[in-house]
């Protein structure tokens, strides 16, 4: 008799279709049908029992040495709280199984693997662990193993756990609790959703569990769903995409590109079994990612994604052809169901309608993959199929969104019309919308500010467009030498810039070239890369690392990550082949801060030499000194960065003074809390012929700019005269007016991100939330309403597309003069607006119409006339 | 498990609804539950002769395929083209959900196929079967 799992009499009682699998009998499908369950996995939440597979525990002394031996993964590279896919390989590169290692705690290692591999799995591994020194036990009847997939997984598991802290990222393992039962769980899955979780339950809590989440709404679904969802995902199945193919022969492991992600070849991870026949897979795949098909015998067939666009669908085991060529086979195929969606771009939305469409995966000659055209032979007969990247994509959460082969925008066209025509309409719009921003709208946006009446004019006169190169020569003592005529006035303006900005920062050293924050933070990373290579200029230039920094999801700047300006300048650890970036730990209980004391523990750990500083979610201060003094107590020689480009208007005692208290560089740009224009700077206590701030200035220009927009120079200038000519109201203003909006905001029904003891913010910003994933349609609303803010992902979400909050700054209000009463009054229009339906539009428009003219601006001491004779320039 | 008196059976799960010297033809309750969701139906060409036994069309669903055999000697008439879109409506209503309308062969017999009765009998060994 076939093996049941703790759940068997559950099916049964559910009318679910039974069948023998793996040796293990277990629900086909619910009375529903299998495409109503693939279909509520997609729109909602379904739960499978995956009890059947295999499950073992991994501990003892030697249990990374054999992890190492086993897995073509480095499980150096899993950290704590992860779990990872791996293959388990056989000495010519095959693949045994096909596993999930999931690192809960310290010391232990949780390895699934596939029912029907189970057994040849542990009669390979059992004897390397007797000799590495790990032991196995087999908890697969210990533990229930439950899935929970979908777009409402998430609120699902929420309201049906407690305890559950687990962060939003893919892959990441937390615990909590389930009607009183510890469960263990990890944000895995086999469905392609991106939110899913799986749920590692005491066999005997699996019923009561199983029956809470149903009764919160996820709909039970069997395995027959359960290959349709994997297809659709193009994920691989053991005996289909793995093991032998369909011509016999033993598949490659790397044939499935995901395989290739999985495989280590560092000197950390050493020899394992397997390593020697992937590595050559591994370098046929490098060569077939190029496109070039020569000596790839290790990898001569690849699996891909196809859909069928003629009639028909084929199946495991059918031909494929190319032209006459036979190419390989279909490894899997079915039909599956998708919704329709309507609409563009983040404004598309999900319909009723469903459809089907042909899929699979085929194994086919290497050489073929820049084909797109196939067919495949169905019961004798050809019929054409498609090779495609990917049947969904699940990047915008909570929903994976099908891409259906063929698609194309229907979208109106511009108008045709005479080029007369189309400029005055292009005036007539710009004007509109000037004043729709100036006077009419709202604006919340922290990282905008807008100008006042002489930096906006001042930016269009003549330096605008000129170039000003120039660089200091050492033959002439240091002296800077500008290349072009005509530059005397730019010289002059930028002189007298960076005396402002010293002045603002009280930083000996400014540079003030950079055209943006980001380009600001270019020029530090490649600035410190030179100077950290500047005793061997002959070999190829170390990189740096290892970084701490902040997540992107708890508010670091995208210009502070690998994905942004740090990307070629990170090095990668040897030890985890992953980039040699750790990210500081937020606490608990408001992720807005930092846990110092794990961020001292991993400064520890890691001893890195460059921390950065500095979010575009900021609520709080950084603790600068408080690092500062830790990292000299550890004898640490870390380079301190604060990226300020949100708070550098606020640089001061009312905020903070990153310089002062022991930042070695402060980069910004120079127009969110700032008064603009759009640039960004480069700040720090250094001499002027220290080597690194030498570097800086010389990845400024030559490096970064060579036409450092000259107007927007000469516009800062005034601001800066601006800046620090209310550098005592201003930001004490702007923060005590963000604290009085946020605790307006909790008055009239917001949920408020920060904490109400500490009156939410220290910042510019207030952060509200307005539901899991409703950000996007509620700041459309707003902005409909006259009240421009940007929907935001807070710290619980897992991608934009799920924001739940909206991000909200108070600088450029404030220096239209708005205080806590107009920003009380906001809150209110806010809430009418956000949770009673109601429309705003004209009292927004009357509350700003009340406040265009712009304070802590100096156009008055300019003057009305001069300020016509400027505009009169144009 | 449904199966109504009024039809004539084959113990490949057809039924058949013979009019004049024409026929309705589509699968059992059993049929379809045995399938799962049927997903794609492929039709006959119209016009097409086939005679008894021989291949009607084929239903899939995501996990199988099955083959639909002619209860009688016909040529094809009419196909439900409706189910091409809405393939599931088999799987909700097997008897209300026919596949082709026939033009009986002269000289096709429906001898051999079953009454409701044997077919439910039938039913019963396969069950027992398992």
């Amino acid at each position: 008799m076939a093996n049941r799992t703790v759940l068997y009499d559950k099916h049964v009682a559910l009318g679910a279709k039974m069948v023998e699998y793996a040796g293990w009998d277990m629900p086909l499908s619910y009375p529903g049908g299998q495409i109503a369950e693939h279909i509520a996995v997609r729109s909602e939440a379904g739960l499978f029992d995956v009890s059947h597979m295999g499950r073992l525990n991994i501990s003892g002394s030697g249990a990374v040495d054999f992890l190492q031996k086993i897995l073509s993964l480095n499980i150096n590279s899993v950290n704590l709280g992860r779990a990872a896919y791996a293959i388990i390989p056989n000495e010519n590169g095959g693949a045994i199984d096909d596993a999930f290692i999931y690192r809960f705690e310290e010391g232990s290692w949780l390895l699934v693997v596939n029912a029907a591999n189970t057994q040849s799995v542990l009669s390979h591994i059992s004897p390397i662990a007797d000799e590495l020194g790990a032991t196995i036990d087999d908890v697969t009847g210990d533990l229930a193993m439950i899935s929970l997939q979908g777009p409402k997984s998430k609120d699902i598991l929420f309201e049906a756990s407690e305890n559950l802290y687990l962060l939003p990222f893919k892959n990441s393992t937390g615990e909590c609790d389930i009607c009183g039962y510890p469960v263990k769980l990890s944000r895995t899955g086999y469905t392609g959703e991106p939110l899913g979780f799986e749920l590692f339950v005491p066999a005997d809590g699996a019923i009561k569990v199983w029956e809470a989440l149903c009764g919160l709404g996820a709909s039970p679904a069997g395995l027959a769903s359960r290959d349709t969802l994997r297809l659709e995902a193009s994920m691989p199945l053991y005996g289909h995409e793995y093991g032998q193919g369909p011509d016999g022969n033993e598949i490659p492991a790397l044939a499935f590109s995901l395989a290739a992600a999985s495989v280590s070849f560092s000197e950390a991870k050493g020899s394992y079994i397997g390593r020697d026949a992937l590595k050559r897979q591994f370098e046929a795949h490098e060569k077939i990612k190029k496109e070039d098909f020569a000596g790839i015998e290790a990898l001569g067939q690849v699996i891909r994604p196809f859909t069928a666009t003629g009639s028909g669908i084929a199946r495991a085991g059918d031909k494929v052809f190319l032209g006459d060529r036979h190419v390989g086979f279909v490894t899997s195929g079915t039909i599956a169901p998708y919704f329709e969606w309507e609409g563009y771009g983040i404004n598309s939305q999900v319909t009723q309608q469903t459809k089907r469409r042909s899929i699979g995966l085929m194994l086919i000659d290497a050489e073929c993959i820049t084909e797109e055209r196939f067919e495949a032979e169905i019961r004798g007969k050809r019929t054409p199929i498609a090779l495609v990247s990917y049947h969904i994509r699940s990047d915008a959460p909570p929903y994976s969104r099908p891409i259906v082969y063929g698609w194309s925008a229907e979208k109106e066209q511009p108008k045709q019309a005479e080029y007369a025509e189309l400029a005055r309409d292009l005036v007539s719009n710009a004007i509109a919308n000037h004043n729709f921003r100036q006077q009419e709208a709202i604006n919340l946006i922290p990282s905008e500010m807008t100008l006042s009446k002489a930096v906006r004019l001042l930016s269009g006169t003549d330096p605008s467009f000129r170039y000003a190169e120039h660089r200091k020569l050492k033959s002439y003592y240091s002296e800077d030498i500008f290349y072009y005529q005509g530059t005397g006035f730019i010289q002059k303006v930028e002189e007298l810039l960076n005396i402002e900005l010293s002045s603002f920062l009280g930083a000996k050293a400014v540079e003030s070239r950079a055209l943006s924050g980001q380009m600001a933070n270019t020029i530090a990373f490649s600035a410190l890369t030179s100077y950290k290579n500047r005793a061997n200029r002959k070999a190829e230039p170390k990189r740096l690392g290892y970084v701490l920094n902040n997540h992107l999801s708890f508010g670091g700047h995208l210009s502070a990550q690998p994905m942004g300006a740090l990307k070629d300048f990170i090095a990668f650890d040897p030890n985890t082949d992953r980039r040699a970036l750790v990210n500081i730990p937020v606490r608990r209980d408001n992720p807005y801060k930092p846990d110092i004391e794990q961020t001292k523990a991993l400064i520890e750990q890691y001893r890195p030499e460059l921390i950065i500083f500095g979010k575009s979610m900021i609520l709080y201060k950084e603790p600068v000194s408080e690092i500062r003094e830790f990292i000299d107590s550890i004898g640490l020689d870390a380079f301190i960065m604060y990226d300020m480009a949100h708070v550098l208007g606020l640089y001061g005692p009312y905020f903070q003074e990153p310089l002062k208290e022991g930042a070695n560089l402060v980069t910004a740009s120079t127009h969110k809390t700032f008064y603009g224009t759009q640039r960004g700077l480069l700040a720090g206590n250094f001499e002027s012929d220290d080597l690194l701030w030498e570097e800086i200035q010389s990845r400024a220009f030559p490096g970064a700019t060579s036409n450092h927009h000259l107007g927007t120079m000469l516009g800062l200038l005034m601001a800066s005269y601006e800046m620090n000519a209310f550098k005592d109201t201003y930001p004490k203003a702007v923060i005590s007016n963000a604290r009085s909006f946020a605790a307006s905001l909790a008055d009239a029904g917001f949920g408020v991100e920060g904490d109400p003891a500490d009156g939410y913010t220290e910042t510019h910003q207030a952060i509200v939330r307005v539901g899991y994933s409703k950000g996007i349609e509620i700041a459309e609303r707003l902005e409909a309403n006259g009240i421009i803010t940007n929907f935001q992902q807070t710290p619980a979400e897992e991608g934009f597309s799920a924001s739940g909050g909206l991000r909200m700054g108070t600088s450029e209000m404030t220096r239209f003069g708005f205080g806590p009463e107009q920003f009380g009054e906001l809150a209110e229009l806010m809430a009418d607006c956000v949770l009673h339906g109601k429309n705003v539009r004209s009292a927004v428009a009357k509350l700003r119409s009340q406040f265009t003219d712009m304070r802590y601006c100096l156009d008055e001491s300019v003057g009305a006339d001069m300020l016509e004779s400027l505009r009169s320039l144009y | 498990m449904q199966v109504p008196e009024s039809l004539l059976y084959t113990k490949e799960h057809e039924w058949i609804k013979t009019e004049a010297d024409t026929a309705y033809i589509g699968v059992t309750d059993y049929a379809q539950d045995a399938l799962g969701d049927i997903a794609y139906v492929e039709m006959p060409e119209i016009g097409a002769k086939l005679e008894r036994e021989s291949v009607l069309c084929t239903l899939e669903s995501p996990k199988a395929v099955a083959e639909v055999f002619m209860p009688v000697d016909g040529v094809v008439i009419e196909v439900n083209s409706a189910l091409e879109e809405e393939p599931g409506d088999i799987n909700t209503d097997p008897y209300g959900s026919w596949l082709a309308k026939v033009q009986l062969s002269e000289g096709s017999s429906t001898q051999g196929l079953l009454k409701a009765e044997g077919y439910i009998e039938y039913l019963k060994t396969i069950d027992e079967a398992h």
